[in-house]
């Protein structure tokens, strides 16, 4: 084996992967070329010395305190009444009785929006404001809930739709451009928020306000690069944690 | 995979809060801390894309610097023999192309193996263990002149 061979099957053999013939060879010429010995001693020190490095990377103690706030703000965790010190995950329940029983098609229609978005590449066209009704609507029928009699049939289009404008809610600006109104659906939710439990509307609002912006930076990406997976993916779960902020706003002020 | 401390945290808050959302849809179909290195992943290159700056692929890095590392003037003589000294190793990681900097943080400091490392970053179990043998090489060079610029100051 000469040491051009020693380089070529180095990525194979340095981290302990042994392969009959080619390491008794390679074990040889490292024992006799002191270059190759050095290079491999150096190879392996390098890789023992960085796993040094781990411990190194916690994040802060204020990351952790954010994190813990901004759960606590969505509705994921609370502090239990009679125990303050230790929060505890809230289960979501998926049978409970509505009285704002729209939203639970908005839910639903939320998620179909972003499936569709996910699943169909749309032609520059179809990703500007004025989505054609047949491409939102044809991803409707997989869900029941959408297409019933009782749901607005427009109101997939213009979530989908509103949700890809940039005239969503106004409040603080998330990047350099003004906060857009918000959409229909949205003030109908915060109104049902102030009715039943006026004290939540701000931190629901704030909560709608950072979705709708993710929603708009994302879906302002997808339209100029159609072709990239992970940001539709990325979309879909802008999407799901929007109809998920809306089921647990469903669960809280019931 | 972003080198501004305060950027960092931010981005662990987002990969945390983005676990807690989506626990539910983990299908024990690979490793949790793969699914989770996955997800941080993919917070890290979405608002890296979001930001306008560039996302190269790490096939792309591959085939881009596909070359023997340069060899510095003047680090022929100078060994690694013995302990090296972590700063001077975090600054020469913090020195890598993206893509050879995530291979080895993944498998060197991180402690995945080659298949996990390929799911994480969408890549081939052969290009990672290419990428993380250039990125030692790298390593190898710079903490050689490293050490020849230390030795030169006194």
């Amino acid at each position: 084996m000469t040491c051009s061979d020693v380089q070529r099957v180095l990525p194979e053999l340095l981290d302990g992967a042994p392969d009959g013939a080619f390491q008794t060879d390679f074990d040889t010429h490292v024992k006799s070329c002191p270059a190759c010995s050095e290079l491999v001693s150096d190879l392996k020190l390098i890789s023992s010395e960085a796993r040094q490095l781990a411990a190194t990377e916690e994040p802060a103690p204020r990351v952790w305190v954010r994190i813990a706030a901004e759960l606590r703000a969505e509705g994921l965790i609370r502090e239990p009444q009679s125990a303050p010190t230790r929060p505890i995950l809230i289960p979501t329940s998926p049978r409970r009785r509505w009285s704002a029983w729209w939203l639970v098609p908005v839910a639903a229609a939320l998620l179909a929006a972003g499936s569709y978005v996910v699943s169909h590449k749309p032609a520059p066209q179809v990703a500007k404001q004025q989505a054609p009704a047949t491409s939102v609507t044809s991803a409707v029928p997989e869900t029941p809930a959408v297409t019933s009699p009782s749901v607005p049939t427009s109101a997939p289009q213009q979530l989908a739709q509103k949700s890809a404008q940039p005239t969503d809610i106004v409040g603080p600006a998330v990047g350099p451009a003004v906060e857009p109104a918000p959409s229909a659906e949205d003030q109908q939710f915060l109104s049902v928020v102030s009715t039943r439990a006026p004290s939540m509307r701000a931190t629901y609002e704030n909560q709608l306000q950072a979705v709708n912006a993710d929603i708009r930076e994302t879906q302002a990406y997808v339209d100029r690069n159609p072709g990239d997976a992970d940001a539709r993916q990325h979309l879909m779960d802008a999407y799901q944690q929007k109809a998920l902020l809306y089921q647990i706003a469903l669960d809280r002020i019931q | 995979m972003v080198s501004n401390p305060a950027q960092a945290e931010d981005l662990a808050q987002e990969a945390f809060l983005q676990l807690f959302r989506k626990i539910s849809t983990f299908r024990g179909e690979s490793a949790f801390s793969t699914w989770l290195h996955r997800m941080t992943v993919n917070v890290v290159l979405m608002q890296l894309r979001k930001k306008g700056l560039p996302v190269v692929s790490l096939e792309e890095t591959l085939d881009a610097d596909d070359e023997a590392p340069r060899k510095e003037f003047g680090t022929k003589d100078v060994r690694l023999t013995g302990s090296i000294d972590r700063l001077q190793l975090q600054r020469a990681i913090d020195r890598l192309p993206p893509g050879y900097r995530t291979v080895f943080v993944l498998h060197d400091i991180e402690g995945f193996e080659h298949n996990e490392i390929a799911e994480i970053v969408g890549c081939s179990i052969g290009n990672s263990k290419s990428q993380l043998h250039k990125a030692r090489l790298k390593l190898r060079d710079y903490l050689k002149f490293m050490r020849a610029e230390k030795a030169k100051t006194g």
